[in-house]
């Protein structure tokens, strides 16, 4: 999605190495995908449709 | 340090390469200042990576003293490392970012991200290329994952 616009920015965090990024978000289980700090989430896998969804979800709010 | 990649391992990522189009640079970005347990690991892992394709490329960058370079990539955090396309001399900003050490399964996700950076081509459905088209705010994605 990064690759398709400016506006996204994709990060693949590392959960071990950054914890206290994962506490703050409450991830217990992988893969969980915050978006925008929180707006939205998506717990397991995320699947494209889904991943539209959720973040037309969090940027409603 | 012994090295990460096995013999088998890097014969399928050459395999994997294969597939591989324009030139991509993985900028790295390590710290001095943050507790950057791994850093040496990646640089290194990356290093072996790299090396298996004369279309790939390391650069690596410190997130304190080449702030600006940190800032263009939208970095913010040590150890991570972005998939830039690489145009003539022109690094560009993808936003596909890595923080932390891409190891075990998270591997595969380095060598697909490189494939999809280095074709130029998300793979995504048309619908969904629609969606991002239009979007008109910034739209930050964490995906959180370990090497198990």
């Amino acid at each position: 999605m990064a690759l398709e616009t400016r506006m996204v920015k994709a990060e693949m965090v590392e959960a071990m190495e950054f914890q206290d990024l994962a506490m703050e978000f409450g991830v217990s289980g992988v893969p969980h995908t915050i978006i925008n700090a929180g707006a939205g989430e998506i717990v397991g896998a995320a699947p494209e449709n889904r991943l539209v969804m959720e973040i037309s979800q969090a940027l409603k709010q | 340090m012994e090295k990460f990649l096995g013999p088998d391992v890097e014969k399928q990522v050459r395999e994997m390469f294969q597939g591989l189009k324009e030139p991509v640079a993985v900028v790295f970005f390590g710290s001095k200042v943050v507790h950057c347990e791994y850093c040496k690991e990646i640089h290194q892992l990356l290093g072996e990576v790299v090396a298996l394709s004369p279309l790939l490329s390391l650069e690596v960058f410190d997130l304190e003293e080449n702030a600006e370079m940190a800032a263009r990539f939208r970095v913010d955090k040590a150890p991570s490392f972005v998939l830039a396309a690489k145009n003539g001399d022109q690094l560009e900003d993808t936003g596909v970012i890595f923080a932390g050490i891409p190891a075990q399964y998270e591997f595969t996700s380095l060598i697909d991200g490189l494939l999809m950076v280095s074709q130029r081509d998300s793979g995504l459905n048309e619908a969904t290329r629609q969606f991002l088209a239009g979007l008109t705010q910034p739209v930050h994605l964490q995906v959180f994952v370990t090497p198990t």
